[in-house]
């Protein structure tokens, strides 16, 4: 394994059922990510994703990577653009973790890049998996 | 505006919660994983956000949760998580900064196991936007 290395390359799907699902499960709950009127009188152009939803995903990831979530000793996002999470359908997030560095004790930096669409929606995001 | 004032305080550590099965299993299926493999690195959220309820709720602090975007958040863990740990939360008032009259909050959660060792640090960065100005027509 070599630093810019591609560990892992992730696509899922974020529906409004799962962020009802999520507000209840996480205790967040915001309007903003439940209803449409509540979302455009923030200034946003309609209902978006928990940041934590996306970032559950992105630590997800390396879980499934890494083959439990008992290996990540550090994660670190920044919320950067919204996830707008349409009526009908999905949004589409892609998470690609690749290494960033591999310390001497064998413990693995890892940077996602965290899409939709053309937006960087976590940036950056990291993870530490212990080795 | 936040009071500035409380940068550096700390509440009062919060009840003991339990880590149960249930919840877990709640948190992992929202997120369309399958549960019984541990702790989801991102779990301590659901409990360290309502730690900071009574400072959110503090009207001489000032928050006004409208107005509010989560920033940033990390995750340090000195061990893992487990189903069935007793944890407690410290929340204290890391920061506050003025961006171009919008304020950057910074809360760090100290998370205890009933052994009082050290299980976790989360912190959470929210973006409060600045008042509306008032309409002086």
């Amino acid at each position: 394994m070599n630093t810019g290395d591609e560990l892992f390359r992730n696509e899922y799907a974020i529906r409004r059922s799962d962020l009802v699902a999520y507000a209840h499960a996480g205790g967040d709950h915001n309007p903003i990510h439940l209803d449409d009127e509540a979302a455009r009188a923030a200034g946003l152009p309609g209902v978006i994703a928990h940041g934590m939803y996306t970032m559950g995903l992105a630590a997800r990831a390396v879980a499934e990577w890494a083959g439990t979530p008992d290996r990540i000793t550090d994660l670190t996002a920044r919320f950067a653009k919204p996830v707008v999470v349409p009526a009908d359908g999905a949004a589409t997030v892609i998470v690609v973790g690749t290494v960033r560095k591999i310390a001497e004790s064998g413990d693995i930096d890892i940077t996602m890049t965290v899409t939709c669409g053309s937006d960087k929606v976590l940036a950056p995001a990291r993870a530490t998996v212990t080795a | 505006m936040l009071n500035q004032g409380y940068v550096g305080h700390s509440l009062p550590a919060t009840d003991p919660v339990e880590i149960t099965v249930d919840a877990v299993a709640a948190f992992c299926e929202a997120l369309g994983q399958s549960g019984g493999q541990g702790v989801p690195a991102t779990f301590l959220i659901s409990v360290t956000l309502p730690a900071a309820d009574a400072l959110i709720n503090d009207p001489e602090f000032g928050l006004d949760f409208s107005r509010v975007l989560h920033r940033e958040q990390k995750f340090t863990y000195r061990r893992p998580l487990k189903i069935g740990d007793v944890v407690t939360c410290t929340v204290t008032v890391e920061s506050i900064k003025v961006v171009a009259g919008n304020e950057l909050l910074t809360l760090r959660n100290e998370v205890h196991d009933a052994d009082g060792s050290a299980v976790a640090s989360v912190t959470t960065t929210l973006f409060v936007a600045a008042e509306p100005a008032e309409d002086t027509a």
